[in-house]
């Protein structure tokens, strides 16, 4: 890394985020994935109030989607946005520029093909494979994961069926891995078949790209797990990635509780009621 | 064989989707179905399958007086399970508005461009408003996203087309300076009005509106001439129609 280079001199390291399945909840393990995606927008120079932005293409833009990313992340220490394609009519916008000056940029999940389709048509694809040759980290869950890489399996047809993504990443992924066993079994035949190796993420798993070479593996859930999937003459094989936890942050009304005690206590320790 | 009726109804604008409580245009096409209880099939692409858009047209197209059903790409697990068969064996296909580049696109990878050719040349009606209109010609202006955009359609109908053709709206003069750098001559429509085809041919333009009215556009030498085209009111059928002479001018392409 160059001494004191910025963000803009040094070659931006490349991000991606693929997670198996979750929602923006307020379960311990939603808020767990929801501080991942804070952290590595802010690790990314976003500074105090990283530029976090939903793609909620796959899902056709649904108010649900775009609704529950903003209750997630409305009140934290960022600013969300939302790029909905099919509303660009009601609400015009820079799209290029909108989407290269994030620092995160996030995929929701639902039809993997509609996906690659729609941004095919508004010509998305090309703008953020350079927001990621620019640093930009990329994420997202289920269609939103599968799509970084080379082919998936996705349910976009009613049954499971390989489809290709845009192979930012080499080789394949499927998600709900273990949630959803007709999809694991028509990955495995994939795979058996000549498919790309990949990976199998169960839901709260996830796999993180940071640079060159192999990801890292995480899980938000005790029992979540990423699995490398490797095919050799008709032969597939699973093995279990050992994966780093990730902690559940305290839930927002908590975190005002403890930032309230501990105001009190300091209040209380320079009136010199506590020793 | 007997060639089927290749009919479509494209809408400027108009229908349940803009005309609450105007049944007009509605009516028009599934009384083009010749059928006593048409089976209707909402496609709402172009809004991202929108659940309150496929909920006002269950409201609209009640079961009554059709059999309504929709297909909602986003959610392929949920509708019909061979959505070929399904689409080709209804007597009127409904799209409705939004993206028409969202919609050409999801289309395209569903497959569901070569399914409507198939179903219009088998006699299926199609109709739709903007988008829903734009999709059906050889080109179109898309104003719905920034500065209006020319873009390709599926081709069924070898003109151009432009929608919400109102005064003043940018679009029209788009529309104008496309056609003066090149784009072929075609047909657009106001809010209300809609052009239905026959075969490739304009056959009448119906309106749910009074005022509402349809035009041929064509490009002659480097000067594009505008013709208003003598449109039938579908309301008030007691009362006269409104004076159609000045404006009954010539709706056949130019040779």
């Amino acid at each position: 890394m160059a001494l004191g280079g910025g963000a803009a001199t040094a070659t931006p390291v490349r991000r991606i985020l693929a997670l198996g399945g979750h929602e923006f909840s307020s379960r311990p393990a939603d808020r767990a994935v929801c501080e991942l995606l804070l952290r590595l927008a802010a690790e990314r120079g976003g500074g105090e109030r990283p530029r976090i932005c939903i793609l909620p293409t796959a899902s056709g833009d649904t108010s649900e989607q775009i609704a529950s990313f903003y209750s997630a992340f409305g009140e934290r220490p960022c600013e969300p946005s939302d790029v909905s394609l099919f509303r660009l009519g009601r609400r015009p916008l820079a799209l290029r520029d909108h989407l290269l000056s994030q620092d995160l940029i996030y995929v929701g999940g639902g039809s993997m093909v509609n996906l690659l389709a729609v941004w095919e048509a508004h010509d998305v694809a090309s703008i953020l494979s350079l927001a990621w040759r620019q640093g930009v980290v990329l994420a997202g869950q289920s269609a939103g994961a599968m799509c970084w890489f080379e082919a998936g399996i996705t349910k976009s047809s009613g049954c499971p069926l390989p489809a290709a993504g845009l192979g930012l990443l080499g080789g394949s992924l499927c998600v709900h891995y273990n949630n959803e066993p007709e999809r694991r079994a028509a990955y495995l035949d994939a795979v058996g078949d000549g498919m790309p190796n990949g990976y199998g993420l169960d839901d709260y798993a996830g796999l993180l790209w940071e640079g060159e070479g192999a990801p890292s593996a995480l899980t938000a859930r005790r029992g979540a797990r990423a699995y490398r999937v490797s095919g050799e003459r008709g032969e597939v094989t699973e093995s279990p990635l050992p994966a780093r936890f990730l902690p559940a942050p305290a839930p927002a009304a908590l975190r005002e509780d403890i930032a309230e005690f501990r105001r009190i206590k300091t209040m209380r320790k320079r009136a010199g009621w506590l020793s | 064989m007997e060639t089927a009726a290749r009919q479509i109804v494209a809408f400027g604008g108009g229908g349940f989707s803009m005309e609450a409580g105007n049944p007009l245009l509605d009516d028009y096409v599934l009384g083009l179905t010749g059928a006593e209880r048409p089976r209707v099939c909402f496609l709402p692409s172009a809004s991202g399958d929108a659940d309150h858009y496929i909920v006002r047209f269950y409201r609209a197209f009640c079961a009554h007086r059709c059999e309504p059903t929709h297909v909602s790409l986003f959610r392929r697990e949920q509708g019909p399970g061979d959505l070929r068969r399904h689409l080709l064996s209804q007597d009127l296909i409904y799209v409705g508005g939004g993206s028409v580049v969202s919609l050409l696109g999801v289309w395209r990878a569903h497959g569901i461009d070569s399914i409507l050719r198939e179903a219009w040349e088998a006699g299926v009606v199609l109709c739709g408003l903007s988008a829903g209109s734009l999709c059906w010609f050889a080109e179109a202006v898309s104003g719905f996203h920034g500065e209006p955009k020319r873009l390709r359609g599926l081709g069924l109908l070898p003109f151009s087309n432009c929608v919400h053709y109102e005064r003043g709206c940018g679009r029209g003069e788009a529309y104008h300076r496309f056609l003066r750098e090149g784009m072929r001559g075609g047909y657009a429509a106001e809010d209300g009005a809609a052009l239905h085809f026959r075969g490739e041919e304009l056959s009448r333009v119906v309106a749910s509106r009074p005022r509402a009215r349809g035009y041929r556009l064509d490009v002659v030498g480097t000067r594009v001439v505008e013709m208003q085209i003598a449109t039938t009111f579908l309301g008030d059928r007691g009362a006269p129609a409104e004076a159609p002479l000045p404006e009954a001018l010539s709706t056949a392409p130019a040779a």
